[in-house]
């Protein structure tokens, strides 16, 4: 991936300067030809992010529009550095890969705050220096030593107004419940989010779901195993419920307005009991813009300013508590901290995730396989 | 140095670059990966005790390779036909058969794996036409489940069934077939005593190509199983990725290798491999 980053901005380079004529047409051809050959040659050298840039690690999407704008624009104007992206997606063995190969090319990654906890007391990352990055501009439990809750995402369900307009479900106990509520559901294939939602159906207080009991989550959720999807990313869950291949979905909170949008109001977002997943920046250790310049950049996305941008542009909630009383009108039946649902969620909590994830996504896959 | 030369044929020098390449570039990685098998999270043998004390690997093992099995019988069986009806058909419809063979070899696994979604989902065109004219009250599941996952693969595995037996069956002596039928026997007897023993290369080679590609299948199992269809290489994935128990992984990776080359073994007990590789038959 590193690889083809380099040839990407190699030959972004090439095109600016080709464009301003500062190269000939034959230079530029032989340019692409080269990038396009140099694939392995180039695996012997560094492809390394240069020192005055920001490179953000995360999964792609409007990006460049929402961080860049939220973000970006602001640091850029303060330092001089501008942000970069890298969209492959950095999940937990693709930052252990990159920092044990001694070759980091991220500074800063758009992650869970469990990674922190999972990937830290290994040695694989910085820890946030808590002089620059403010503690108070997060939630309390979710300012932790590798990693810092900028935004918070969540699981919750959306469900079909035609199948069930009389009586809408309002609670995970209705997703399981398919006897009272017939048809199909979808949920999350690795774990997070899931198990949950299956305990507080199960009548575990939202409050009292840490430590998991995973052999009661197992057993709820094969109950409705025969009737149940599994999804893998958010296009996909947003797909099983548009093409009405489930009546009541489990899906990423932030796209419920788009699902609401996209079927024309058939589908319906239900925040009750929604479980809150704190988004945390992570920095790789040994990122190549140093830890100085990166826990600026942290600091900077802890402002509600940029913090209400990302909601607006992602509908990723804000995390810092000076940003909840200004989520605007129409983002608050959807937003986790809002007023109007910050009563009604459960937290998730980084530590018992961090700790035992993989035991828990195994034993999940066990169970739906 | 001629006593060298007797022992070593010079072509090798001519090679030995290459070789050195495909050695440091290829087994390298690889042997690597055999070795966190073992020493990955703690020396030894613990990942592959996981093999007969966990449930789990055994599902998921016994799912691919009945997956793999069943995928590898229909595509086979498809590319048999299709192989043969484009060797025996005039020229003209033999290139629009292989032209229409490479269009569909050649679209992304994903737009493939997707358009199934679009046909046979549950509110698809397959469905809506048959509840539409009232065969079905219910939509048929065809797709999230292990039978999406057929479809699915065998539609992507057809082309590759039939390159191989396209081969064979082009370098067969149709003379052999004109002397059975003069000596006496019907066309059915002539096809299955002395046309498809002459296609076993072409068959036996089709046959592996599937299997052993099937065994890496990820995508459509992903997409199409619903989650529910867990094969080895998504499990692998999971724990490179997500869980980083990369022991396990390199483990199953291992695992995985070594059934490969245990088939190709036994297969050439039976044959020489080199005939199915297209190699002489001498």
């Amino acid at each position: 991936m590193q690889d083809k980053q380099f040839m990407r901005e190699t030959l972004t380079d090439g095109a600016k300067a080709f464009q301003a004529g500062k190269m000939n047409r034959r230079t530029f051809l032989t340019l692409c030809a080269m990038t396009g050959f140099a694939t392995a040659n180039v695996l012997a050298g560094k492809a390394e992010a240069a020192a005055n840039e920001i490179v953000m690690w995360n999964w792609g999407g409007q990006s460049e529009e929402c961080h860049g704008g939220a973000i970006g624009k602001p640091f850029e104007a303060a330092t001089g550095m501008p942000l970069r992206f890298d969209t492959s997606g950095p999940l937990q063995g693709k930052i252990r890969e990159m920092v044990d190969s001694g070759n980091v090319t991220a500074d800063v990654c758009d992650a869970d705050l469990f990674d922190s906890i999972a990937l830290g007391p290994t040695g694989h990352l910085e820890a946030i220096d808590y002089d620059v990055v403010s503690k108070d501009k997060t939630l309390p439990h979710y300012a932790l030593k590798y990693g810092v809750s900028i935004i918070l995402y969540g699981y919750a369900f959306v469900y079909d107004t035609e199948a069930y307009g009389d009586n809408p479900p309002n609670s995970w106990a209705d997703f399981f419940d398919t006897a009272k509520f017939p048809g199909k559901r979808s949920l999350y294939k690795w774990a997070n989010g899931s198990l949950e939602a299956a305990l507080m159906a199960d009548g575990v207080a939202k409050d009292a779901l840490y430590p998991l009991d995973m052999d009661r989550a197992l057993t709820k959720l094969k109950s409705i195993k025969d009737d149940s999807l599994y999804w893998g990313s958010g296009s996909e869950a947003h797909s099983m419920v548009i093409n009405g291949e489930v009546s009541m979905g489990m899906v990423w909170q932030n796209r419920g307005k788009n699902i609401e949008d996209d079927s024309d109001g058939q589908y319906k977002l239900v925040m009750n009991e929604a479980l809150a997943m704190p988004g945390a920046y992570i920095v790789p250790k040994g990122n190549p813009a140093g830890r100085e310049a990166i826990m600026k950049f942290i600091a900077t996305a802890q402002e509600p300013a940029a913090q209400l941008k990302l909601l607006d542009c992602l509908g990723m909630t804000p995390s810092n508590p000076a940003a909840f009383a200004q989520i605007p009108e129409n983002q608050q039946a959807y937003a986790i901290t809002s007023a109007m649902n910050i009563d009604k969620v459960a937290f998730n909590d980084p530590v018992w995730w961090g700790e035992n994830g993989g035991d828990a996504v195994n034993a999940f896959l066990d169970a739906i396989s | 140095m001629n006593a060298i030369r007797k022992k070593i044929n010079p072509g090798w020098i001519l090679v030995a670059p290459f070789l050195l390449l495909v050695v440091a570039l290829y087994l390298g990685p690889i042997m690597n990966i055999l070795w966190l098998s073992v020493t990955d999270p703690e020396p030894g043998l613990s990942n592959y005790q996981k093999l007969y004390q966990s449930d789990t690997m055994a599902r998921i093992i016994w799912t691919t390779f009945r997956i793999c099995v069943v995928t590898t019988i229909f595509s086979v069986f498809l590319g048999y036909w299709i192989a043969y009806a484009m060797v025996h058909c005039h020229q003209q419809q033999k290139n629009y058969m292989l032209a229409f063979l490479l269009v569909s070899f050649w679209i992304s696994i994903l737009v493939r794996t997707f358009s199934w979604l679009m046909l046979l989902g549950r509110k698809g065109l397959v469905n809506d036409a048959l509840g539409g004219i009232g065969v079905i009250s219910e939509p048929i599941a065809f797709m999230r489940n292990e039978l999406g996952v057929l479809i699915g693969m065998v539609h992507y595995m057809v082309p590759y069934a039939v390159l191989p037996l396209l081969v064979n069956m082009q370098s067969l002596d149709m003379r052999v077939m004109n002397a059975s039928r003069n000596l006496g026997a019907t066309g059915t007897q002539t096809f299955w005593r002395v046309y498809l023993p002459l296609t076993t290369p072409g068959l036996v080679s089709s046959t592996l190509l599937v299997f052993i590609l099937s065994l890496g299948f990820y995508v459509t199992p992903a997409v199409l199983g619903g989650g529910k269809v867990l094969m080895i290489a998504e499990y692998i994935s999971v724990q490179l990725l997500v869980t980083l128990k990369w022991g396990t992984a390199a483990m199953l990776a291992a695992l995985m290798l070594l059934g490969v080359l245990a088939m190709l073994y036994i297969m050439s007990q039976f044959m020489k491999l080199s005939t199915v590789f297209g190699g002489s038959s001498s």
